[in-house]
């Protein structure tokens, strides 16, 4: 489903490099966990594959389902299935919740030329998905993010994930902020969106979450490259050893 | 010194001074340069019922109003108003060069006395038909009388090239409560200038809000006097500006008497080569302790040639106040785009949803549902019309 190639991505107005040759690879029905320190480049991933304007790629390529991922708007991105759960969802004001999912659910429908929902269709369906993550009505009455709590920024993500239903989840410290009820509730809904036709990258900093929502393959990100994949043992004996020696070995 | 400096044509046409940038108040509405060719007042210019009905129908609060006070190319419409007028003196003198003009041309004007509760919105419309250049006029004279409540609108559209002034006298009586609405839809080519006076007598509420989207050059000034304590003036408005549109707003808050407590918020939309204005006095006298007032203006340039030019201004006399004043300009958030963009909105509907988003604020004022509603559609349609086939 995506093939990430020889990546490498700078700051678009400086010169720093933040991924330098990265390769993955991930197969549909695949959860994939991306760890790493801080500063690794695991955000700017996730932002240049939902297509952030601020990174410039300079070599390499990302092909999903065989497109040139790059070469796309964001909103085309999304359309064709790729999601990217926020590590910090942005507070939109005097945009409302709902209104937001049914513009972005039917866009998506619209690009893809299939049938729109209508509005009783479209509020059963997130009344539905809303009521497993525990969110209220009242949230839901909001503007999109304003005022939620951190915990509730989270579930609003992965709400939004559960109603538009992407082929390619990438979820970006999902885990950050949030206390083991809370993850608890999230990593259930990542789970239930689990399915053979999708794929997850999770990005984390924390082997936690991997107890919830078990990955196939863990990778190891440093200075810009994975250094290191495994299977789930691999987050266990980061969890005990840390990073300090993948830091010294990508040095 | 005094320069002579030959008259302009419309000057001339007037027999009038009309303001210019060396005026304080008028350095960005510069009249003698905006009104560049004479509007010849008091013409008498036949109205085709066809044309009445299309721009009845123009109205956003066709189906929103109760009852409708219709003014014709500056006279009284009995065919098409349910309310009378009344015989009220008007009372607002000022040497002001829109209230001026006004007093020399005024032809006619809604003169309403309200009492009581007033459960539907009334609305004041005012219609200009295609007709050659001229100046249409009218003094308005509104008293919400002790006690009383209601709603009122305000709605200006035309067809054609005119210039349009329009001064509006509103005395709102003892604890009595006032939702104002106005919307300025003038024609593309036509002038709008106007004067909307409050006087607000103790105890009493006033929410106002103003759309200015239609003429090429409008100028309306507000001023709201505080003549009695315990009064509540909220004054918003919103600007939808687009091709070469310049539209300013001059408003004087006076605080004359203790305890009350004044909002003011506007939210300017400007693309293209359109200019906005927001020029905000808040003047709080020596003996208007224990005043709230504050007030803030926003911008949303939408491109590299639209202007926004802010001048806050206060002047406090009293010392135990809370006064404050704030302006923002800039263009539409980078990180609201992507995060509604990376859900599969297109950029153009993303920056639709922002826009309204932003203006929408200052519907807030509105407590009328119904009014509210009419807005906001107007706003979508703007949108839609305005950025089609932009991203």
């Amino acid at each position: 489903m995506l093939e990430i190639k020889n990546l490498h991505v700078k700051l678009a107005d400086e010169d720093r490099v933040i991924i330098n040759g990265l390769n993955l690879s991930v197969k549909a029905g695949e959860v994939h966990a991306i760890m790493g320190p801080n500063g690794s480049g695991k955000s700017t991933l996730s932002y240049v594959l939902s297509g952030r304007e601020g990174y410039e790629v300079t070599e390499g390529s990302v092909t999903y389902k065989g497109e040139d991922l790059l070469a796309m708007e964001p909103d085309v991105r999304a359309s064709k299935g790729v999601f990217l759960a926020f590590q910090y969802p942005i507070e939109i004001p005097g945009v409302a919740t709902m209104q937001f999912l049914k513009v972005a659910l039917n866009s998506q429908k619209k690009a893809r030329g299939e049938k729109e929902l209508s509005t009783p269709d479209f509020m059963r369906l997130v009344k539905e998905r809303a009521a497993r993550l525990n969110i209220s009505p009242d949230m839901l009455k909001r503007p999109v993010n304003v005022g939620f709590s951190g915990g509730e920024k989270k579930r609003a993500e992965i709400l939004q994930m559960a109603v538009l239903e992407p082929a390619l989840c990438v979820l970006d410290e999902t885990d950050s902020g949030l206390d083991i009820d809370a993850m608890r509730v999230v990593a259930d809904g990542v789970n239930s969106l689990r399915s053979p036709d999708r794929a997850m990258i999770v990005i984390t900093h924390y082997q936690r979450l991997l107890d919830y929502i078990v990955p196939d393959q863990v990778h190891v990100l440093s200075k810009g490259r994975i250094v290191k994949s495994g299977d789930k043992s691999l987050a266990l004996e980061l969890e005990s050893r840390g990073y300090a020696e993948f830091e010294s070995e990508a040095a | 010194m005094n320069v002579i400096v030959p008259k302009t044509a419309a000057e001339l046409n007037y027999g009038l001074s009309l303001p210019h940038r060396k005026m304080e108040d008028w350095r960005w509405t510069d009249l003698r340069q905006l009104i560049d060719k004479p509007y010849p007042a008091r013409q008498t210019v036949a109205a085709s019922a066809k044309d009445v009905d299309r721009l009845l129908k123009s109205s956003p609060f066709a189906k929103v109003a109760g009852a409708r006070v219709v003014f014709v190319n500056g006279h009284y419409s009995v065919e098409h108003s349910q309310l009378k007028n009344e015989h009220l003196a008007s009372r607002v003198k000022i040497d002001e060069p829109i209230i001026n003009m006004n007093a020399a041309f005024a032809t006619d004007g809604a003169r309403l006395k309200i009492s009581g509760t007033a459960d539907t919105p009334i609305e004041l419309l005012f219609i200009s038909t295609n007709a050659d250049a001229r100046t249409i006029a009218t003094r308005n004279v509104i008293e919400i009388e002790k006690g009383a409540s209601a709603t009122l609108i305000e709605t200006h559209v035309g067809e054609g090239s005119y210039l349009s002034n329009s001064v509006t006298e509103i005395n709102v009586g003892e604890g009595a409560r006032l939702d104002r609405i106005k919307v300025e839809l003038e024609a593309t080519e036509a002038i709008h200038l106007s004067h909307t006076h409050f006087t607000l007598s103790k105890n009493t509420v006033l929410n106002d809000f103003t759309l200015t989207s239609g003429a090429k050059t409008n100028r309306q000034n507000g001023t709201v006097e505080f003549k009695g304590q315990g009064t509540d003036a909220k004054v918003s408005g919103a600007f939808m500006l687009g091709g070469k549109q310049h539209a300013d707003t001059r408003l004087l808050i006076d605080h004359q008497v203790p305890h009350c407590t004044s909002r003011e918020l506007f939210k300017c939309v400007v693309d293209d080569h359109a200019r906005g204005i927001f020029q905000g006095k808040v003047v709080v006298q020596r003996d208007a302790q224990k005043t709230d007032g504050k007030q803030s203006s926003h911008a949303l340039l939408l491109s590299e040639t639209a202007e926004f030019d802010a001048k806050p201004e206060l002047e406090i006399f009293a010392d135990d106040v809370v006064c404050g004043h704030g302006a923002t300009s800039g263009d539409l958030n980078h990180d609201h785009l992507f995060y509604l963009m990376s859900r599969g909105i297109s950029a153009a509907e993303a920056k639709s949803l922002l826009i309204a988003a932003f203006v929408g604020e200052a519907f807030d004022v509105i407590v009328h549902e119904g009014i509210k509603d009419a807005l906001v559609k107007f706003s979508n349609k703007w949108l839609s019309q305005h950025r089609s086939g932009r991203a």
